[in-house]
């Protein structure tokens, strides 16, 4: 029997990390949304590390914060252990991490889609994505219903005909245990969509009572935690949080020798797994194989939640079969008698070319069809998490004719992950490094909301409130610079003494305050005695006050770098340009830009294939429309 | 691409009376102002005369017109610089204004700003598009011919150890709890000096491709009347003094082009080699030697009737020691005296000179020795073609100096402590200044040098 389950703006398939961000987004934006998903209990969940941020990942939760998204709120509700990375380095490549307890960010996260005005939320697979004139209509569920929509996000992961492989063994799965979605892809090739394979790999679930945590260096979070949401910069509790360890341990040269003398039945060495795999994450059969002067490799324990006795074997990704894999673990300092609760897996999944969605998320050739997540090549949780947010608005903005959100890479990690999948595509699951940014330095974690709040404000997904709060905050950073770089130090027994005390050298003359903060022996909070009208303020904004002063002139070269980034990005490439008639171009460019139809000459001169003489002569071609 | 201010030679490059150097953007009129001193207050569509000056010294009498945007010829700010013509002078009035903001314009380049700035009709543009797209092509054969021989193999041997060096910093940023090093200042500040120095190495060839190109920059030196000019004359094979004194031209470096066994030589002026006045005595052995920086070759002449002098000996130890090749030649053998000569001879030898040619430009008597010695000095077998990697184009020259800069100022922040992130910013600066050498981006080579030397992963 035919039936429909309702009329509906946007329908999400899939509520993992993008597809939870994507349907609250659109809902919160007033749009009456549907979220489907296979089993509703695998909602926002981990099936790999249980935890949030890290390198580059914690900057994406940040902006995904400042624009009005969950995953950080999220993160603060859950988290177990809490670091600050890199913070001996430069403030550009500090980055947040926390271990997160998995269930309970499932169960917040899913309390929160579930209170949310203008959501449903349906255990259902969407089996069939409906199109009519090359436009959406709607979905259609395995048991038979239609749900009509303006717009949908395919969010799939890596459930798109998944199929698990350990050792010589293999079966049609999602990850963590959860059915795959088989049908869905055939109904994507049906509309157009080009499909291709990808890999990826988790290691075992180990119990902890099985290991003997005394043997491990012990791993604690930070004594002063910083919470990832700038909503929560003042909350005390956060602040407070009892934390729990994480352990490192070592494999050894056993480990290595129960590897390479299973190595033929290894799937990715005897050629059973044809999909792309990652470089960043390789299972340790790859490591072992790839890094063989190594003598051993670094292992980390993590906890899978506060009641749970499960933990998370950082490290040791394998497709080896299951009994090989004990005997692998069990040669580990510490986990000589271990119990596996869950074996490590490869896992292969369909995902699309990512080349042809338009940098709104959108595919080209289907209206209303967005894409966000895993399915577009990307890997990790939080890189799927800001597709997410960036689909569910964009969603929003096409039904309300709004002019999509589109971030640059001057402006956010966000924009740089987007660009580099649509307009450079990816050949393996997509992890973003802050190594991928050509302005890090301006792209902070500390500065994601003063970078992205006011946009968060203007589309509306932050509140009045909120943004109020933004502006006073901005105000207090502002002024702090200002009086700093007013106040004239007068050299004196005191300020000398401590000067001395730095290692810092003597003032004869007066000094303006701002002057001694550059000095890198010296800092602000170490200045406080001299510094007589100093008045009490936020953590947030002395860090951002000092920042601005310390590396003042770092950040003037990258204003200036961003201020040439930007002439290009601004001229910009109407899309129904046919680069067949542009005389001129090379074959492989017109080629490039007919498919790929980018928004900018900056955007175009990123493509593979298009050269500088290339971009010259769109350039050219640009300013004789002008003219015409 | 269409922000910064450029600039090129204009006129094409030869020995003609006047060469033109044009500067366009919006940074023309600061150049100017920096390089070029006048007495006249410098407005639109007006000519200035005034002097091009670099460190305090004047290095040609000019004619400035200045152009102001939106009316010109590529719709920018423009300023011309009309100066006397020459290869030496004009290219090095063009390296100062490169030197002081401005880059070098790439082929078509005005024309197209010309025309993207609504200064070029329709019909023009075409022509504009074929011309970038002819010049492009044939650059890019050159360049390709270039890449597929030793100077790509070089650059990239230079680069890939900064690569390595950026994945290491990388890796260490991006993978903070990975059991890798950290990479050490010492190391960093190390690496750093020696790829300093093997650019500064591949940077100097420049002047040997230039040799092979242009010439060798000879300058002949010595006392008053010594024969200088005679010399100049006999090499050149015509008797005429060859002294184009165009009034209120620069007396310091004018061209004159001798070719000997394909070895072409541009005679430098040295304020004044035909004149009189004693131009050691006058300015200085310092300040002479200074005007040597151009100098492939100095032939320094010793008059046999008059002897040799301290100031002639200091000269010769400063030239020496300076590493500019020189041959020493003894005049008016015509008229020797044996005692002069030969305290001419152990003086000589005192500063370890012991083939000093003995001439008589007036008899042409040793003219082909000294001719002889020159082209075995130059001789173009001398550079091995094969082996010895050769910049001659420019635009790789300024990349390679851009590239010193950079490296100098990585150093700069290793040594004031900043973090090795800050630090990464310059050294990705090099990398990505060489890569434009060869093509390659930056971004990618340091994640693929990442995956392929650490080991990470979950």
């Amino acid at each position: 029997m035919e039936y429909s389950l309702g009329n509906y703006d946007v329908v999400v398939i899939g509520a993992g990390h993008a597809g939870c961000e994507a349907a609250l987004a659109s809902a919160r934006l007033g749009k009456k949304t549907a979220v489907f998903v296979i089993n509703l209990d695998t909602l926002a969940n981990m099936p790999c590390n249980p935890s949030i941020g890290g390198t580059s990942k914690g900057h994406l939760v940040r902006e995904i914060d400042a624009l009005g998204g969950e995953m950080a709120k999220n993160a603060d509700k859950t988290f177990l252990q809490s670091k600050m990375l890199n913070s001996s380095k430069g403030p550009a490549v500090h980055s947040l991490r926390v271990q997160s307890d998995r269930r309970m960010y499932h169960i917040e996260m899913k309390r929160t889609l579930e209170n949310q005005e203008n959501l449903d939320i349906y255990q259902a697979e969407i089996v069939k994505i409906l199109v009519e004139n090359n436009k959406i209509v709607g979905v259609k569920t395995k048991i038979g219903a239609t749900v009509y929509a303006k717009c949908v996000v395919v969010a799939t992961g890596t459930y798109l005909k998944g199929k698990v492989i350990i050792g010589e063994v293999s079966y049609e799965s999602g990850p963590d245990g959860v059915f795959p979605a088989n049908d869905l892809s055939q109904s994507l090739l049906d509309i157009g969509v080009e499909l291709r394979r990808f890999k990826t790999g988790t290691p075992a679930r180990i119990n902890v009572n099985t290991m003997d945590l005394k043997k491990m260096e012990e791993q604690f979070g930070d004594e002063k935690i910083v919470p990832f949401s700038f909503e929560n910069e003042d909350n005390e509790e956060i602040k407070n949080k009892k934390q729990i360890s994480c352990y490192l341990t070592y494999t050894n040269k056993d480990t290595h020798k129960v590897i390479m003398d299973n190595l033929d039945r290894s799937p990715i060495y005897s050629g059973r797994i044809h999909g792309i795999g990652p470089r960043y994450c390789p299972s340790i059969e790859d490591k072992v194989v790839r890094f063989k002067d190594k003598e051993r490799h670094q292992i980390f324990i993590e906890p899978l939640g506060a009641k749970t006795s499960e933990m998370y074997i950082q490290g040791m990704s394998s497709s080896l079969p299951e009994e090989v894999q004990i005997q692998m673990y069990r040669t580990v300092l510490g986990l000589e008698n271990i119990k596996m609760m869950r074996p490590a897996y490869a896992i292969e999944y369909d995902c699309i070319d990512s080349t042809n969605l338009k940098l709104s998320l959108e595919y080209k050739g289907i209206d209303g069809l967005f894409f966000a997540g895993q399915v577009n090549g990307s890997s990790g949780y939080e890189e799927a998490a800001a597709q997410g947010i960036m689909a569910g608005i964009n969603a929003s903005r096409k039904i309300d004719n709004l002019e999509p959100l589109i971030l640059d890479r001057s402006e956010a990690y966000i924009g740089v992950l987007i660009d580099d999948l649509v307009t450079k595509g990816t050949n393996e699951p997509y992890r973003m490094m802050t190594s991928r940014s050509e302005y890090r330095l301006m792209l902070r974690q500390d500065n994601a909301d003063l970078r992205l709040t006011p946009k968060g404000h203007e589309i509306g997904l932050i509140s009045d409130e909120r943004y109020n709060k933004f502006l006073k905050k901005k105000e207090l950073i502002e002024k702090e610079v200002e009086r700093l770089k007013n106040t004239v130090i007068r050299p004196c027994d005191e300020v000398n003494n401590l000067l001395e005390k730095y290692n810092s050298s003597k003032i004869n003359t007066g000094i303006k305050l701002s002057d001694l903060i550059k000095r890198s022996e010296l800092n602000y909070n170490c200045l406080k005695e001299i510094d007589k009208k100093r008045k009490e303020l936020p953590d947030s904004v002395i860090e951002e006050a000092e920042i601005e002063i310390k590396y003042e002139g770092y950040i003037k070269l990258q204003l200036e770098q961003i201020e040439e980034f930007k002439k290009l990005e601004n001229k910009k490439l109407d899309k129904d340009i046919d680069y067949d008639k542009i005389k001129g171009l090379s074959l492989e460019a017109r080629q490039k830009l007919n498919k790929q139809k980018p928004l900018s000459v900056g955007q175009a001169s990123r493509i593979s294939g298009v050269s500088p003489a290339d971009t010259s002569v769109l350039l050219i071609y640009i300013a004789q429309n002008g003219l015409k | 691409m269409l922000t910064s201010t450029i600039a090129a030679i204009s006129t094409a490059l030869s020995n003609s009376g006047i060469s033109i150097i044009r500067i366009s953007g919006s940074d023309s009129l600061n150049i100017i102002n920096k390089i070029f001193k006048t007495t006249y207050k410098i407005e639109p569509n007006h000519i200035v005369y005034g002097k091009i000056v670099k460190d305090n010294e004047v290095l040609d009498n000019v004619l400035v017109s200045y152009f102001k945007a939106p009316k010109s010829y590529t719709g920018e700010d423009i300023c011309e610089i009309n100066c006397h013509g020459g290869n030496q002078i004009t290219r090095e009035i063009l390296e100062l204004v490169l030197d002081s903001g401005a880059v070098l314009a790439t082929p078509g380049e005005f024309s197209k700003r010309a025309f993207l700035n609504g200064k070029m009709d329709l019909s023009q543009a075409e022509a504009v598009i074929n011309l970038i797209n002819a010049k492009t092509r044939t650059e890019s054969k050159i360049a390709s011919k270039n890449l597929s021989g030793d100077l790509s193999k070089k650059i990239k041997e230079l680069r890939e150890e900064l690569i390595e060096l950026l994945a290491h910093i990388e890796v260490s940023v991006d993978y903070p709890e990975y059991d890798y090093e950290e990479v050490e200042n010492s190391y960093v500040i190390s690496l750093l000096d020696k790829k300093i120095d093997e650019t500064s190495k591949i940077l100097s060839t420049y002047e040997q491709g230039r040799i092979i190109k242009e010439g060798v920059n000879v300058a002949i030196l010595g006392k008053p009347n010594v024969g200088k000019s005679s010399l100049l004359n006999r090499l050149a094979n015509y008797e005429k003094a060859i002294v184009t004194d165009i009034p209120g031209t620069t007396r310091d470096i004018v061209e004159e082009t001798i070719n000997i066994d394909d070895i072409i030589l541009n005679i430098f002026d040295t304020a004044g080699i035909r004149d009189t006045d004693d131009v050691i005595e006058k300015i200085g052995v310092k300040k002479s030697i200074d005007k040597l920086d151009e100098v492939d070759l100095v032939i320094y002449m010793i008059n046999v009737e008059e002897g040799i002098s301290d100031n002639d000996l200091k000269m010769l130890s400063k030239i020496k020691n300076k590493g500019i090749k020189s041959i020493v030649v003894i005049n008016k053998m015509d008229k020797v005296k044996k005692s002069i000569l030969d305290t001419i001879l152990s003086e000589l030898d005192r500063i370890n000179i012991s083939n000093a040619i003995q001439i008589s430009v007036e008899q042409n008597v040793g003219i082909d020795d000294l001719k002889k010695c020159i082209v075995d000095m130059f001789n173009k077998n001398d550079f091995d073609f094969e082996h010895e990697l050769i910049i001659t184009n420019s635009r790789h020259k300024d990349l390679l100096k851009k590239s010193l800069q950079y490296l100098e100022e990585a150093k700069n922040e290793v040594n004031n402590m900043q973090p090795i992130d800050i630090v990464s910013i310059y050294i990705k600066k090099v990398a990505s200044t060489l890569g434009e050498i060869i093509g390659a981006d930056v971004s990618q080579d340091v994640i693929d040098k990442i995956f392929e030397k650490f080991c990470l992963g979950k």
